[in-house]
């Protein structure tokens, strides 16, 4: 362990530390500033300051417990808006229908239609991902745009290629490599056993998309912290043999490419009335739905390489 | 008077829970150095979610929900004892201030 390691982790120990004496010490550093004693002239500080530094400090302490005691409508108002937002929000939870009953929301004529028609016009039986992927899809198309493209500026502002010359870079490339996770049995032994459940966890989310709650974005999210804790158990030794910066380029470009051009497809068929010969199947079985499960996959992959790459982006600035 | 006992035990079990969680809030906001406020944090992931884990079994009666829910109890006990052995091993390595003696050994 050398300092380098040790002082990147010092300021979040610090805040692990004195996270509760924040707001004394901005109290403190207040005082000082409008303190009139504090502001005589340099010289009579100075000869002050030899004389009773224990007392300055202990004054200082008084004001500052002072202003602590003084600011008791802050921390009352505190409390008071906490309960009442619990209060609220408990109270919205009881009024709530009971899950699957059959009078739920329905007082607009939007979900009335939704209700009623997802299942046989898109073969969904989870109506939120017939509605993301089939009525919304352009919608969701563009979200995964968006995260490609907050990827892509993330490598271009992080990336150690963005260095200047090859000297710089290999420096950096030392560097992070020096930060990389050493051997601890104990998270080992836990990823070893929680890695291939997570994953497993996860892909069943994205498969079942259409059939119960989850979909795409919740799955690949799942996937993506599966990669990230093998990542932090392992090193990126033992994750560069199937994931690198090559498995991520491919992956998210042909997802996106894929998910484009079907739903274009699929827009095309449909504004001019044509039978875009996609089958819908029967609502329930894992293959139904027409594109919602290719789709609610290709958004998965997405999701789950974005996510790894902005940690590893932010980790080491390299696949 | 199954009923009565039924409800008793799922009141003490929430009552139980929430006293953990409350102690857990308190210690972690009083607590002023890493490693103690650690051992608070850890009670809240294990013992409390345990025991709100079973009341819920208990309100709602044994089913196949029971299985999850108890699943749910595993996974936090895997995961939440890594997470504070972790942190703790951070704090002991990178405290300078706290840990004199095996932070002069680690000095390049």
């Amino acid at each position: 362990m050398n300092r380098k390691k040790r002082d990147a982790f010092a300021p979040f120990l610090n805040w692990l530390e004195n996270g509760g004496n924040a707001l004394d010490a901005e109290m403190q550093d207040a005082l000082r500033e409008h303190d009139p004693k504090e502001a005589l002239p340099e010289k009579t500080k100075k000869a002050k300051k030899k004389a009773v530094p224990a007392q300055k400090d202990k004054a200082r302490e008084e004001r500052a417990r002072k202003a602590y005691a003084d600011s008791w409508w802050y921390r009352l108002l505190a409390v008071v808006t906490a309960v009442t937002l619990i209060w609220l929000l408990m109270e919205a939870v009881l009024q709530m229908p009971k899950f699957g009953a059959a009078d739920t929301l329905i007082d607009s004529e939007l979900t009335e239609f939704y209700v009623e028609h997802t299942k046989e016009e898109t073969g969904a039986m989870n109506i939120v991902t017939g509605i993301i992927l089939d009525y919304r899809g352009f919608d969701t198309l563009g979200e995964s745009h968006v995260l490609f493209i907050a990827v892509c500026t993330v490598l271009l502002m992080l990336s150690i290629y963005g260095e200047r010359d090859e000297e710089s870079r290999l420096k950096r490339w030392e560097e992070e490599r020096h930060y990389e996770p050493e051997h601890d049995v104990i998270l080992q032994s836990a990823a070893r056993l929680l890695t291939p459940l997570i994953l497993i966890f996860g892909l069943y989310i994205i498969v079942n998309g259409h059939l119960s709650p989850g979909g795409g974005f919740s799955g690949g999210a799942v996937l993506g912290a599966g990669l990230i804790l093998y990542q932090n158990a392992f090193g990126y030794e033992k994750i560069e043999r199937f994931f690198t910066y090559k498995t991520f380029r491919w992956v998210s470009v042909c997802s996106l490419l894929f998910y484009s051009l079907a739903k274009g497809y699929h827009f095309f068929t449909g504004a001019n009335h044509l039978d875009s010969h996609i089958p819908i199947g029967t609502p329930g079985n894992i293959l139904s739905g027409g594109l919602l499960l290719p789709l609610n996959f290709v958004v998965g992959c997405v999701v789950a390489c974005t996510m790894y790459a902005l940690f590893t982006m932010f980790r080491k600035g390299e696949f | 008077m199954l009923e009565y006992v039924r409800q008793a035990a799922f009141a003490f079990l929430l009552l139980a829970g929430l006293f953990i969680q409350i102690t857990a809030v308190i210690g972690v906001n009083r607590f002023r150095f890493s490693l103690n406020r650690l051992h608070p944090a850890g009670m809240a992931d294990t013992l409390g979610l345990l025991l709100m884990a079973l009341a819920a079994v208990v309100y709602a009666g044994f089913s196949a929900v029971t299985l999850k829910i108890l699943l749910v109890v595993a996974l936090f006990w895997i995961t939440s004892p890594v997470c504070s052995h972790l942190i703790g091993r951070l704090v002991r390595e990178t405290d300078e201030k706290h840990f004199e003696a095996e932070a002069k050994e680690w000095k390049p």
